[in-house]
C-alpha cells in the first residue's frame, strides 16, 4: 500500500516538473537568430585563430580556459578512481587468454590504432575531432591488450608522470602566454609570432592549437587506460 | 605587477596538482610538506589579490587568452571573489598543515591532488565571471570533494560519497538544463551580459532556468530538500576536508547561488525565484537544528549546526536587500573561521582520542586542556553569545529581515540560536564537567597555534567588529549592485 502510495506520488512529481520543463523549453526561440557571440565567431575565426575548424578554434581558443577545467575534471576522475582503488600491491588476476583471433589482431591493430588516435589529436584544427576522441582512441589500443592478455599491464612508471607532464605542459603554454601576450592561455604562437599564417587550412596553423590538443591527447590516453588499469587489477596480499 | 597575474589562482594550483605523480617516490611526508607548501604560496597570491582590490577599489578583469568578454571567459574578482579567495587559501594552509596529523590512509599522493584541485574548484566558482565556466568549476569542485568523501575507504564512506554523487549528479543536471534554456534565450554566457539582457526574456523561460540553476546550485549550498548528502559525507571526510567542505565549498555554492540569483534581478518573475529561496532556506534551518539535537557523534552534530548556519545565510541572501546580502556575507566570513576551528578541535581530538563520539569528549578539558578551551570558544561562538563574532553577524540578519517586513524571519534566527543553546553547552559541560580517565595528552604545536589564531580572530571580530564588518559590507555590495558589475566588466560590442 505504502509502495503504490509512494510510487504514484513519484510519478505526479515527475509529471508536474516535466509539464514545467517542457512550459520553459516552449519559451525558448530555438532555431531563431541568437547568434549574439556564435557570429562574431564565424566572421574571425580564421583571422584571429589560424584554425579552419570553428569548433576547435572555440574550445581551445576563444574558450580554452573551459578546456583547461573539462581536462582537470578528466583527471580528477581517473585520480578519484586511482585513491578508491589503491592497495599496496596490484596485478591481474584474469584467467581466460583471448582468443588467437583477439591476441594477433590486437598486436596487429595496436600500432595502427596508436597511429590513427595521434592523427586524431594533431589534425584537431582542421577536421573533426581534437584531444579528447584522439586520447580515447588510444585508451581503445590498451584497453584492447588488457582483454586478449592476461598478463599485460601498462607501463607504470612512464603513464603517470607522462599524465602530470602533459598537464603541466598545458598549464605551462597557458602561463608563456602570460608572460608573452600579458594574458592567461593567449595565442602567442598565432598572434605574437604568426606563425603558420601562411599556412591556413594546413597542418602547421591553428597557433597553439595542435600544441595544446598533443598534450590533451596525451593526457587524455594516459588517464583512461590507467582508469582501466586501476579497474583490471585487483589486490594481492603477501 | 600586472592584474592579469591573478590568473595564477587558477594557474598555481593546477599545476602543481599535475606536478604530484612526478614527485611521489619522495614518499607521504614530502608530499605533505610540499602540499604545505603550495597552499601557503597560494595565500600569498590570493593576499596580493585581496591588497590589490581593496586598495584599488576596482576589481581584476582576468580574461583568458586575451578574448574579452562576452568572446572570451572573464575572472571577475571583486571584492567579494577578493575577500573569499583569501579565506579558501588560508584555510586550505591550515587543513594542509592538520594533514600531518589526521590523514594517514595511503595514496597520499591522490589526495595531495584531491586536496589542491578542490582548493582550484571552489577558487574558479568564486572568481569566474561566466556562467558555463561556472559549471566546470562546479564539477571540478563536487567531483573532488566525491572522492575526498570516500577517500577514507571504509563503507559508510563509499554509502556518504554513493548519495553525494547521486544528488550531485542530479543537481549538475538540472543546473546544466538550467544555462541551456537561458543561453537558448540569449545567445550569450557571460554574466555581465546576462544580466543586461535579463529584462528581455521570456518570463517563463526565466523562472524555469532560474529555478533549475537554484536547485542545481542548492546541492552544493546544502539547501533543503538537496542536502541529504552533508551529514553523512561531513562524518566520512577526512577530517580536513570536512573543515573545507563546511569553510569554503558550500560558501562557494552560496555565493553562485547569491550572484546568479541578484543578476537577474530585472528579470519578471525574481520575486518568485526569493520566495522559494526563503522556503527553502527555513527548512533548511529548522531541519537541520532539530536533527543536530539528536547527535551523539560530535562532528555530526557540527555537520548539521553547520548546516542550519548555512539555511541562516541563505535566508539573509534571499531577504532582497543590500542590508541582507551585506549580513549574510558578515555571517559567510564568521561561520568560515568558526566551523574551521570546531572541526579542526574535534578532528583533533578523533585523531589522539580515537573517535568523535560524545563519550570522546568527556573530561577533554583536563585531558587536552588547549584543544578544549579552543573548542569552548567556537561553541560559544557558534552559539553566537555577544562579544564573539556570529553575534554579530546574527544582529545584522535579523535586523535586514525585520527591514525588509520579514520578522518571522528573525523569529528563525532566534529559535534556531536557542536550539544551538542547548547542543552547544551539553558538549561543553560533558567537556569540563565529564569524568576523567587521568590521561593527559600532548598537544602538537602548530595545530595549537592555528587553534589559537582563530580563538583570536573570533574574539578580534566579537569585540572590535567594525573593520571586519566594513569588509562584509563591501563584499555584499560587490554581489547586491548589479549594474555596477555589469559597468566593471568590458563588455565587447557583439549582438544586435
Amino acid at each position: 500500500m505504502v509502495s503504490v502510495l509512494k510510487r504514484s506520488l513519484a510519478i505526479i512529481t515527475l509529471l508536474i516538473i516535466g509539464y514545467w520543463l517542457a512550459q520553459g523549453l516552449a519559451g525558448v526561440p530555438f532555431g531563431q537568430d541568437r547568434m549574439l557571440v556564435g557570429k562574431y565567431y564565424l566572421e574571425n575565426v580564421k583571422a584571429q585563430t589560424g584554425a579552419v575548424n570553428a569548433v576547435t578554434a572555440i574550445v581551445v581558443n576563444y574558450r580554452g580556459f573551459d578546456t583547461l577545467g573539462e581536462v582537470t575534471v578528466l583527471f580528477i576522475a581517473s585520480t578519484g578512481v586511482g585513491a578508491l582503488l589503491w592497495r599496496r600491491k596490484k596485478r591481474r588476476t584474469a584467467k581466460t587468454e583471448g582468443s588467437v583471433v583477439l591476441r594477433t589482431g590486437s598486436e596487429l591493430l595496436f600500432p595502427f590504432i596508436l597511429m590513427f588516435g595521434t592523427y586524431i589529436f594533431i589534425h584537431g584544427h582542421l577536421t573533426p575531432g581534437g584531444g579528447f576522441p584522439g586520447g580515447a582512441t588510444i585508451a581503445t589500443a590498451f584497453l584492447i591488450l588488457y582483454m586478449a592478455f592476461v598478463d599485460y599491464e601498462i607501463p607504470h612508471r612512464l603513464f603517470e608522470p607522462l599524465e602530470g607532464l602533459a598537464g603541466m605542459g598545458y598549464v605551462l603554454v597557458g602561463l608563456i602566454g602570460l608572460a608573452i601576450g600579458s594574458y592567461f592561455l593567449f595565442d602567442w604562437i598565432w598572434q605574437t609570432w604568426h606563425w603558420g599564417a601562411a599556412n591556413l587550412g594546413r597542418l602547421f596553423s591553428g597557433g597553439f592549437i595542435p600544441i595544446i590538443y598533443t598534450l590533451i591527447g596525451l593526457k587524455v590516453g594516459t588517464e583512461l587506460s590507467g582508469i582501466v588499469d586501476s579497474m583490471l587489477t585487483e589486490e594481492v596480499r603477501e | 605587477m600586472n592584474g592579469q597575474y591573478a590568473s595564477l589562482l587558477v594557474a598555481l594550483p593546477l599545476i602543481s596538482a599535475f606536478f604530484v605523480p612526478l614527485i611521489k617516490g619522495l614518499g607521504g611526508r614530502a608530499i605533505k610538506y610540499y602540499l604545505t607548501l603550495i597552499t601557503a604560496l597560494q595565500a600569498g597570491v590570493a593576499a596580493w589579490v585581496f591588497k590589490t582590490v581593496y586598495t584599488t577599489g576596482k576589481p581584476i578583469i582576468v580574461m583568458a587568452g586575451g578574448w574579452r568578454p562576452p568572446v572570451g571567459i572573464d575572472l571577475y574578482i571583486g571584492h567579494f571573489a577578493a575577500l573569499f579567495v583569501l579565506i579558501v587559501a588560508l584555510v586550505s594552509f591550515f587543513m594542509a598543515i592538520f594533514s600531518f596529523d589526521s590523514v594517514s590512509t595511503e595514496p597520499t599522493d591522490k589526495y595531495a591532488m584531491l586536496f589542491l584541485l578542490l582548493m582550484l574548484g571552489a577558487t574558479g566558482m568564486i572568481a569566474t565571471g561566466d556562467i558555463f565556466n561556472l559549471f566546470v568549476f562546479m564539477e571540478i569542485t563536487s567531483i573532488t570533494a566525491y572522492a575526498l568523501t570516500a577517500y577514507n575507504k571504509t563503507g559508510e564512506a563509499a554509502e556518504a560519497a554513493m548519495k553525494y554523487i547521486v544528488l550531485g549528479g542530479i543537481g549538475s543536471s538540472f543546473f546544466l538544463i538550467g544555462i541551456t534554456l537561458i543561453y537558448g534565450s540569449t545567445g550569450t554566457l557571460n554574466m555581465a551580459q546576462l544580466a543586461q539582457l535579463a529584462g528581455s526574456i521570456n518570463p517563463t523561460v526565466i523562472k524555469v532556468g532560474l529555478s533549475l540553476l537554484v536547485f542545481g546550485l542548492a546541492v552544493e549550498a546544502e539547501l533543503f530538500p538537496l542536502n541529504a548528502w552533508a551529514p553523512d559525507a561531513y562524518q566520512a571526510a577526512p577530517h580536513p576536508v570536512t573543515a573545507m567542505f563546511s569553510a569554503f565549498v558550500v560558501k562557494a555554492g552560496l555565493y553562485a547561488l547569491a550572484r546568479l540569483v541578484y543578476l537577474f534581478s530585472h528579470a519578471a518573475g525574481w520575486d518568485f525565484i526569493l520566495k522559494l529561496l526563503v522556503i527553502m532556506a527555513t527548512l533548511t534551518v529548522f531541519a537541520a537544528e532539530f536533527s543536530a539535537l539528536r547527535q551523539r557523534d560530535v562532528k555530526r552534530m557540527i555537520a548539521y549546526s553547520s548546516i542550519s548556519q548555512v539555511g541562516l545565510i541563505a535566508l539573509a541572501l534571499s531577504v532582497g536587500s543590500q542590508l541582507g546580502v551585506q549580513a549574510g556575507v558578515f555571517h559567510m566570513i564568521n561561520h568560515a573561521v568558526v566551523k574551521t576551528l570546531l572541526f579542526l578541535t574535534v578532528g583533533y581530538v578523533g585523531v589522539k582520542v580515537g573517535g568523535t563520539g560524545i563519550e570522546n569528549f568527556s573530561g577533554l578539558g583536563r585531558k587536552m586542556p588547549l584543544t578544549a578551551f579552543a573548542l569552548t570558544v567556537g561553541a560559544l561562538a557558534a552559539v553566537g553569545i555577544p562579544l564573539f563574532n556570529i553575534f554579530w553577524s546574527k544582529v545584522w540578519i535579523i535586523i535586514a529581515s525585520i527591514e525588509q517586513g520579514y520578522a518571522w524571519e528573525a523569529g528563525v534566527v532566534l529559535a534556531a540560536s536557542v536550539v544551538e543553546a542547548v547542543y552547544y553547552l551539553r558538549l561543553i559541560h560533558t567537556m569540563w564537567f565529564g569524568g576523567w580517565d587521568g590521561m593527559r595528552i600532548r598537544e602538537s604545536l602548530p595545530l595549537g597555534t592555528i587553534a589559537l589564531f582563530l580563538v583570536l580572530l573570533i574574539l578580534a571580530i566579537g569585540v572590535y567588529p567594525n573593520p571586519f564588518w566594513t569588509l562584509a559590507k563591501s563584499a555584499g555590495t560587490d554581489i547586491f549592485n548589479v549594474s555596477r558589475y555589469i559597468a566593471n566588466v568590458p563588455l565587447m560590442g557583439v549582438g544586435p
